[in-house]
């Protein structure tokens, strides 16, 4: 352990905290709790990066830390509790392939993995600097977490928090270990692909899951036969 | 041969056995506050223990010895287990060696006569009971041991009291390895007191009791032994929580002063870490029985993370 300092175990016990809330994320059926998780998770990380900029002393982390604040915390959780009043949603969703029990076996392992993996690839940086190499760690887990969030979700819309989620991990890890104005746009430009993607997904069949979707675009004929059949 | 390790014991046993049923009581405060209803004064446990106590016992025409001796052994076990277990007071020289895996199969050990019990008044309740407690307690028991073993490993000692001790060197709260290990505790006293979304403890309803039921051929004094044993179990878990977590408070060198302030200190930690149970068990639904594992499956998790953690960092 190099530092030693009441923020430097704050943010370790942020990125615990990250963990906590992405298997609560992966066990959850209630969709309301799902967003309010995925909106605590974004309220973490907003505590992350400022923390970060406290120690590093660069102001792009809390502007980081701002634009967090004003999309995921406030802006889309927002959004997708406007949409779930409007279209009535079940509260117990389906599971395909894992069940949340065996989705979080996966995930230990997917961790495990990584923190080798990691461990050999950036060999400095555990010895420099072990709270960026854990940060790290947690990133990349936190993506492929939402990576087994969007493939054992059955419903569009829980695809999409496992998506966010992913998109979560992508932004830790940036903050942890990459170059940051990069990522700033990074980040802009994903949170633009899920709107673009919460919009599409809205005007046809937010309330279904991906087959239903099929049908309803074959039914309007916006999709041909053939190319499904392909 | 110092007087140390009896008076120990017996501040350690005196106090657990004094306010574990206040503990009890506060839960159900809370649970009625959240439904709205008045719920009962502070020192209904102690009340229903005492009414129980002068009741008669009356057993079940088929009941054999099992049924005389288990609410006697039963708290009997729990009272050696307590010794196990410095809540307020840690002595240099214990009253008893506090070997964590000792202390799981003490608890192993009354949920197994529980169990036999429910079978030996003959009636298809406690049947019922006995046979759904023993099929969660064999999906339960390898996530107790993980989370046991989790906190040997992260204390570096197999003691109980070496393992608060341990506790108290760190800064409280400040510790990541800490948090998790109170998270798979926390859903560990869920499961093991039998509280909502595992077992409902309120009600005697064919579908869903799994405790109670094992209880139902129970009555007077041999009930008030068996509340009062559920009691000090719930009081040893959280205290096995409650230092691991926030140690802040427990003495280590004695004086009266230092006793009551410790006791003043834990009370009120207990009664707010019942006042959150009471809150987890009023916002949840109670679980399908089949749907339990998975809760289970949250707490083995956590603590495969804190093993985790402690290497990575």
């Amino acid at each position: 352990m190099t530092e030693i300092g009441v923020i430097p175990s704050l943010l370790r016990i942020c990125l615990i905290l990250v963990l906590i809330s992405a298997a609560c994320l992966l066990t959850t059926r209630n969709l309301s709790s799902l967003v309010r998780t995925y909106a605590l998770q974004s309220l973490i990380l907003v505590a992350i990066a400022i923390l970060l900029g406290v120690i590093e002393q660069k102001n792009i982390l809390l502007l980081i830390a701002g634009i967090t604040l004003a999309s995921k915390v406030i802006g889309i959780p927002w959004f997708i509790t406007v949409i779930q009043k409007r279209i009535r949603i079940q509260q117990d969703l389906k599971f395909s392939y894992l069940q949340p029990g065996g989705a979080l076996v996966v995930s230990i392992l997917l961790i495990l993995l990584v923190y080798l993996c990691f461990s050999r690839v950036l060999h400095d940086l555990v010895t420099q600097n072990s709270l960026f190499f854990l940060g790290s760690i947690i990133g990349v887990s936190l993506m492929l977490m939402g990576l087994i969030a969007i493939f054992s979700r059955q419903l569009a819309i829980t695809k999409v928090i496992g998506y966010l989620s992913m998109e979560n991990g992508v932004l830790l890890f940036g903050l942890f270990v990459t170059e940051l104005p990069f990522i700033t746009e990074f980040v802009i430009m994903v949170d633009l692909i899920i709107l673009v993607l919460l919009t599409t997904i809205l005007t046809v069949g937010m309330d279904s899951s991906i087959d239903a979707y099929m049908n309803r675009l074959k039914e309007f004929h916006l999709w041909s036969e053939e190319e499904v059949q392909a | 041969m110092s007087l140390t390790p009896f008076f120990a014991g017996l501040v350690n046993l005196g106090f657990v056995l004094l306010i574990s049923p206040l503990f009890m009581t506060v839960v159900k405060k809370v649970k009625a506050r959240a439904q709205r209803r008045a719920g009962p004064p502070l020192l209904q446990g102690y009340y229903n223990l005492a009414k129980l106590f002068r009741k008669e016992v009356v057993y079940s025409d088929y009941a054999s010895f099992i049924s005389r001796i288990a609410p006697y052994a039963s708290l009997a076990i729990l009272m050696v287990a307590t010794l196990l277990v410095p809540v307020i007071w840690i002595p240099d020289a214990a009253p008893a060696e506090g070997n964590i895996i000792v202390f799981l199969y003490l608890l192993a050990f009354t949920r197994f006569l529980l169990a036999l019990l429910g079978l030996d008044a003959g009636s298809t309740f406690g049947g019922m009971g006995s046979s759904r407690e023993m099929s969660l307690s064999a999906v339960i028991e390898p996530t107790t041991v993980v989370v046991f073993a989790v906190m040997a490993y992260v204390a570096g000692t197999l003691s109980i009291p070496e393992m608060f001790r341990h506790a108290t060197t760190i800064i409280p709260g400040m510790s990541p390895t800490a948090l998790l290990l109170a998270v798979s505790l926390f859903i560990l006293i869920i499961v093991e007191t039998g509280r909502v979304p595992v077992d409902n403890p309120e009600t005697h309803l064919e579908l869903t009791m799994i405790h109670e039921g094992m209880l139902l051929d129970t009555s007077g004094r041999n009930l008030a032994l068996f509340e009062l044993s559920h009691a000090v179990k719930q009081t040893l878990l959280m205290a096995l929580l409650i230092n691991m977590l926030i140690p802040f408070g427990i003495i280590q060198e004695v004086s009266i002063v230092g006793l009551v302030l410790a006791a003043l200190l834990f009370l009120l930690k207990g009664t707010a870490l019942s006042v959150l149970l009471g809150i987890v068990e009023s916002s949840f639904a109670k679980m399908r029985f089949f749907r339990v594992p998975n809760l289970f499956m949250l707490a083995f998790f956590f603590s495969a993370l804190t093993i985790l953690s402690e290497v990575m960092i």
